[in-house]
């Protein structure tokens, strides 16, 4: 966890720097608000990563008021979780960007479902065809929104 | 005046108002419902089929859906932790941990009730402030609006965690949304601002991918890694019971509900703040209502006040974001913005006149601010037992869905891929901060104040130089801030001094 602290507190220190640099090439104007700001992020930021690396641990205070994580997970299993559920929003994006929503939300739910959820094929067909509905019906003839057509249609000029 | 009033409600209850507004209601249920689509969008959207209405029914279905949204938006964030609308991101924070204790009815029920109440509040406003408003709006220039974005700003201390590291780490997500809302075009002299060559950047980043991606992006992480359902394994809650508990904690807390009620209208009448800003204030105020130390550790984990706050200022502020729009034509959001066009459609001009000549035409506004959502929690308390059951629902069937929901949402701001791939960075970002500790609502607040306060510097400081700093409202806003910043650090005092160890 001091690791994680430390290395975003480095991310967030070479934000600021990059916004600083970049501020300094424009006028007065345009540079004042960002500058200003991202000055302040990388003082406090700097704070914050001195006091992790050299400070006591911190007991005043408590918490952030924010989500708190599961924490009756081995971490283990935690982490491979993690890393399954990111694999598989990337998965998604990348599926919309190939083929579009249309294709991409049947396909996404199906294999979810089959894959991820190990779920019998009965249950995720239907499944999946109650998206599909729910997008058509909502999104597109409700809604009337308008959705890219993915690369590959794109490509074969479909 | 009072005849006037009348007529505004029968022009309402005219069946065909009556049921345009319902259509419209039904509309604003399900847009309101689906994560990210907002009710601007569905403004937006729908604004071409007023035309062949009179204006009280063309208001009857704009407002009637309008409202609506705003209400089943909270309904989303407490069950999914995902925002159904930009609007109603602070509910997540408390009402989402609720639901996963099992209290998704208690929720709900305080959620719905607290907008209702917020509603009726604000619509009470609108009608009493019609006729006085003018000197109010009219003493608030640049200067005095910077102050108040910077009051908003300084609701950071509420929303971090307590001692001087947690306070440390609020200011630099602060900071960082700060730094995050200059991205794009500034406003003044068109100069592009950290927009990597991406055309995409040139109008900044839209509230909605980057809400929608920090909030619900680590809640289906977290949903993932339990491996369970929302409620986890606990026992079914007995949801008629909880969600009258939470009806009942509105009136237990009907002083805080009032109190954030009134930060929604006064929000929603400064023009450009809008409900993603009065939000975050009332959320922060609840957090201070906190007796002590303790008592405050509570938000964040499901303490219903943090229900509370929001849902009340979400819906008062739509009666105040009225008051600007009606009486000067200076819409208060994107959403008045659009409704001002609904005006122009019908040919109404803002003004004067809709104090005198269009004065039930104004009135029927409030009625529908007040019946739309009177109808619209009564509907609602009758489902709310089957909605709360999804909540129940495992885990493995819920993430997909709710997944789909989130990047077709996230999809409308823009309508480009681009946004899908700002919901996945910002979703990564605020897994990290909350794995790591580092709050995200003060970033979020950072990110929505950003723009208002260097565009209002910027004329404040072209208009006035630097003596805009001694006007009487600005020197009354520096205090309060000055005092909104110190007040937890003086109630984190004032409760160690009374603690029996140093008695």
């Amino acid at each position: 966890m001091r690791r994680g602290r430390v290395l975003f507190g480095l991310f967030l220190i070479v934000v600021g720097a990059y916004a600083v640099h970049s501020a300094l090439g424009w006028s007065f104007k345009t540079a004042l608000f960002p500058l200003s700001v991202s000055i302040l992020l990388i003082i406090l930021t700097a704070a914050q990563l001195l006091l992790d690396l050299f400070g006591k641990a911190e007991t005043a205070g408590g918490p952030a008021i924010d989500l708190e994580l599961a924490a009756d997970v081995p971490p283990d299993v935690a982490r491979r979780r993690v890393i399954g559920i990111f694999f598989w929003v990337v998965g998604f994006i990348l599926l919309v960007f190939l083929l579009g929503f249309p294709i991409a939300v049947p396909l996404f739910m199906l294999c979810y479902l089959r894959l991820q959820s190990h779920e019998s094929w009965w249950l995720s067909l239907s499944l999946t065809a109650f998206a599909w509905g729910f997008f058509y019906g909502v999104f597109e003839r409700l809604i009337h929104l308008r959705f890219e057509d993915g690369l590959i249609q794109t490509w074969l000029g479909l | 005046m009072f005849d006037a009033l009348i007529d505004g409600l029968f022009l309402v209850l005219q069946w065909k108002a009556f049921s345009l507004m319902m259509v419209g209601m039904g509309v604003g249920f399900v847009v309101g419902l689906l994560p990210g689509i907002g009710g601007p969008a569905t403004l937006a959207l729908m604004l071409p089929f007023i035309f062949k209405m009179s204006p009280a029914e063309a208001f009857a279905f704009l407002l009637g859906m309008h409202s609506v949204a705003a209400t089943t938006g909270d309904i989303t964030s407490v069950l999914f932790g995902v925002p159904g609308e930009g609007l109603s991101a602070a509910t997540v924070i408390d009402g989402h941990p609720m639901a996963k204790r099992g209290e998704a009815g208690r929720a709900l029920g305080a959620a719905l009730m607290s907008s209702l109440v917020g509603a009726l509040i604000g619509a009470v406003f609108l009608a009493l402030a019609v006729p006085i408003v003018r000197p109010l709006v009219l003493s608030f220039g640049s200067p005095e609006l910077f102050m108040l974005s910077v009051v908003g700003i300084s609701c950071i201390t509420s929303l971090s965690g307590l001692g001087a590291r947690g306070q440390i780490r609020g200011f630099a997500m602060g900071c960082l949304g700060l730094l995050v809302s200059t991205i794009g075009q500034e406003r003044q002299s068109g100069s592009l601002r950290f927009d990597m060559g991406m055309m995409y950047l040139w109008d900044g980043l839209d509230l909605i991918p980057v809400l929608v991606g920090i909030f619900a992006i680590p809640e289906i992480v977290d949903l993932a890694v339990r491996g369970t359902a929302i409620a986890g394994d606990r026992p079914a809650e007995d949801l008629q019971k909880g969600v009258i508990e939470g009806i009942k904690d509105t009136f237990r807390h009907f002083w805080l509900v009032f109190r954030c009620s009134a930060i929604g209208v006064f929000v929603g009448i400064m023009p450009g703040a809008g409900g993603g800003v009065a939000q975050w204030v009332a959320y922060a105020h609840a957090v201070q209502s906190a007796k002590d130390a303790k008592e405050r550790e509570g938000f964040g984990k499901g303490d219903v006040r943090g229900v509370l706050g929001p849902g009340a200022a979400n819906n008062s502020k739509e009666g105040g974001e009225l008051i600007p729009t009606i009486a000067f034509g200076v819409p208060g959001s994107g959403a008045m913005a659009i409704l001002l066009g609904g005006f122009l459609i019908m040919g109404i001009v803002p003004g004067p006149d809709m104090l005198t000549k269009h004065l039930a035409i104004t009135y029927s506004m409030v009625w529908t601010l007040v019946i739309a959502n009177i109808m619209c929690v009564i509907l609602c308390l009758g489902i709310l037992n089957h909605l709360a059951k999804i909540t129940y629902v495992r885990g493995g069937l819920m993430i997909p869905f709710v997944l789909f929901l989130i990047f077709v949402g996230s999809y409308t701001a823009n309508g480009q891929i681009a946004d899908l791939i700002v919901t996945f960075l910002f979703g990564f970002l605020g897994y990290i901060m909350v794995l790591l500790g580092w709050p995200r609502p003060p970033m979020v607040l950072g990110f929505v104040l950003g723009k208002l306060i260097e565009t209002y510097l910027f004329i404040s400081v072209s208009r006035y130089g630097f003596s805009w700093l001694t006007h009487p409202i600005v020197v009354f806003l520096i205090l309060l801030t000055a005092l909104v910043i110190a007040y937890p650090f003086i109630q984190e005092r004032r409760q160690r001094s009374r603690s029996p160890a140093n008695a």
